[in-house]
């Protein structure tokens, strides 16, 4: 999970890491702060600034109407639910840290620069990019850095080793994937302050990371996704607001390949969704949710069901489905049932004698196409 | 040539072997016929088919197995390796969604420098068509044929191998090697396998965006000079940036890991990259021969 950039500059605070006093916005309000200040979108991607996602707040008259303003915003998709207004830094020149995983080779890597700033993924910027690795543990990672300073102006080394004395640590304490300060401002005099923070921390981890997850606990709604696999073990996204197809879909790749697919075909899919059939152990009580979400959608036209039986056995999935779509009267969108793998005579068997209307297929080309045709029905109806 | 990645008649021992997805999974791995010799678990079961150990030492003494399937919940995963690796486990396949990252880390080093072949974290496994498979890749999908398989995500490649199947086109080995960021073997690391084998006539690849696999299975392609036909499918590329999209790999963030950096390297490669499920079927229908 992408920590938000405010909950990302707590944690570091917490680790003795300089940040710049803030405070979390979530609703339109007139909030007591000093100004001037920054007014910043609290959303898990980057290209805030020229979505219009940061502004400065230059007395308190401007701050109503700067953060509607920002809590108006989407930024890439993510409508903006929160903002830090966050105190101003006094000239600084602009530096690099980061720590992350080499996936490949299995160890840690440390980049760091002498500049930093948004720039940082062009080519010219990356050349200039120190970098080590390390055996995943603190020693290794710690003597690794130290390769690195002496290519450094002077300058810079002490408060690179500032940050890599808390940073590191926290990186293995909070079994992070990704800590990137960027820009990590250096004072006149060796001071150093965090300009902006990225922590991606590890969602399989939660089980025993107690402060992260009580923090997806507290803001269920700045972390929707993470908050509804932690509460209930499975995956939905929604895409798009506005989305016409609806999805009840198992396996995160399958999901993923019929969002693309639906998307080429010109329609919107509303949502990703990996149910996980393997957790429904005979209560309905998952799919009702997920259809009550995706009939919800003010632009959902047609509901594709789509379920795989490669390991589990239809018979048992279908009596779940036909309770579900009782339990969900407000239903009215058309639903096509894709089905396919074991125990498929059995559930078709089933289906028939419920005298349900859904409408079952078992090949997934037939079943897109069906789902697309009544989605363009319900436009002209 | 593929006996040197993994022996179809190897003793396979089960870790985890009592749990109720290991003991039903045990009896479907022994029904497709896979050799295994031992489950290992630290309580009985009145139930069990085949002999238990307290120990994965004790199990690979007594029998001589030299794999392991592992049955255990995610946080248990990395002790379960650690034990495997100690008993002279060299083969080492694990199933349970979930693994912690840094858990994955460690499990990389330790397999990595006792010369362990893992493949993990969280997989369906693999399979030899028609002769055993150590996971739980369905069997609806599944024929002895002519492609190598590799896939990050189980359900999109339980669908595409399903489709090929009912067109003529099994496998020689499919390896699903998960969806996680660190994993024990990588795309890039089955191509020798698969280029040396004479029975391997065609590579199938389903992966996904995140991660640089996808742009080191092209370098590994270029470098193998295999001459074989490869067909991809590559999932996400209407991934929302900056949310976990079900796979924990499958996080894409700023330019790295898009769908168009690997569709690039692996056309690059030569590899033909398909849009859709079906596009890819219809790709390999076109070049290769049903078996």
């Amino acid at each position: 999970m992408m920590l938000l950039e405010h909950h990302a500059k707590e944690l570091l605070s917490q680790a003795g890491v300089r940040v710049p006093k803030g405070v979390l916005v979530t609703g339109a309000q007139d909030v007591r702060f000093e100004f001037p200040c920054m007014a910043k979108a609290q959303v898990p991607v980057g290209g805030r600034g020229k979505a219009g996602g940061i502004l400065k707040i230059n007395d308190a008259s401007e701050v109503l109407q700067t953060i509607e303003r920002i809590l108006g915003l989407t930024i890439r998709s993510h409508p903006v639910r929160a903002c830090r207004l966050e105190a101003l830094v006094d000239e600084a020149t602009e530096a690099y840290f980061s720590l992350a995983f080499d996936a490949d080779s299995g160890t840690i890597r440390i980049l760091i620069a002498a500049e930093g700033g948004v720039d940082i993924e062009s080519p010219e910027m990356r050349a200039k990019l120190l970098q080590a690795a390390a055996s995943p543990a603190m020693a290794p990672a710690l003597a690794a850095l130290e390769t690195l300073l002496p290519s450094l102006a002077p300058a810079l080394r002490g408060p690179m080793r500032e940050v890599a004395a808390r940073l590191i640590p926290l990186f293995f304490e909070k079994e992070a994937v990704l800590i990137e300060i960027n820009p990590l401002f250096i004072l006149p005099g060796g001071g150093w302050i965090v300009g902006d923070a990225k922590i991606l921390t590890d969602d399989n981890a939660l089980p025993r990371q107690p402060e992260l997850r009580a923090l997806i606990e507290e803001y269920p709604m700045l972390y929707p996704e993470a908050a509804l696999k932690l509460a209930q073990g499975f995956d939905f996204v929604q895409l798009d607001h506005q989305g016409d197809i609806g999805l009840v879909t198992t396996g995160a790749g399958l999901s993923m390949q019929l969002v693309d697919e639906i998307i080429q075909r010109g329609h919107r899919p509303f949502n990703f969704c990996d149910i996980r059939t393997g957790g429904f152990k005979g209560d309905p009580s998952r799919l009702i949710q997920v259809l009550k979400w995706v009939s919800s959608g003010p632009n959902v036209r047609a509901i594709l069901m789509n379920f795989f039986a490669g390991n589990t056995n239809l018979a048992e999935l279908v009596p779940l489905i036909l309770v579900a779509l009782e339990n969900v009267p407000e239903l009215r969108q058309k639903i096509t049932l894709r089905m396919t793998g074991n125990g498929l005579d059995a559930a078709r068997k089933i289906l028939a004698e419920s005298g349900n209307p859904i409408h079952a297929e078992s090949d997934l080309e037939r079943a897109i196409d069906r789902v697309l045709a009544d989605a363009q029905e319900w436009q002209y109806a | 040539m593929l006996d040197e990645f993994l022996a179809p008649d190897v003793k396979v021992l089960v870790q985890g072997a009592t749990g109720r997805s290991g003991r039903s999974q045990t009896a479907q791995m022994v029904a497709y016929g896979t050799n295994i010799v031992a489950g290992v678990s630290r309580r009985d079961d009145p139930e069990a088919t085949i002999p238990l150990f307290r120990t994965c030492a004790e199990a690979a003494r007594e029998t001589g197995a030299k794999a392991s399937v592992v049955f255990v919940p995610p946080l248990d995963v990395l002790a379960a390796i650690t034990e495997a690796i100690g008993a002279g486990i060299d083969f080492i396949v694990t199933v349970a969604e979930g693994m912690p990252v840094h858990d994955a880390l460690k499990a990389k080093a330790a397999t990595r420098d006792a010369g362990v072949r893992w493949v993990g974290a969280s997989t369906p496994g693999l399979a030899i068509p028609g002769k055993m498979k150590m996971g739980f890749l369905p069997n609806v999908s599944l024929a002895p044929g002519g492609l190598g398989v590799m896939s990050k995500s189980g359900t999109l490649s339980y669908e595409v191998c399903y489709r090929l199947v009912e067109r003529g086109f099994g496998q020689t080995l499919w390896v699903g090697v998960g969806g996680d960021s660190v994993k024990g073997t990588r795309f890039a690391d089955l191509i020798p396998f698969f280029a040396a084998d004479p029975a391997t006539n065609g590579i199938v690849i389903v992966g996904e965006i995140g991660g640089s696999e996808e742009e080191e299975l092209a370098d590994a392609l270029i470098a193998a000079k295999c001459g074989k036909p490869v067909f991809a499918l590559l999932a996400g590329r209407s991934a929302l940036e900056g949310v976990t999209m079900g796979h924990a790999g499958a996080l894409i963030s700023a330019h790295i890991g898009t769908i168009e950096t690997k569709t690039a390297a692996l056309r690059q490669a030569g590899a033909e990259v398909s849009p859709s499920i079906k596009s890819l079927i219809e790709a390999v229908s076109h070049t290769m021969a049903p078996a």
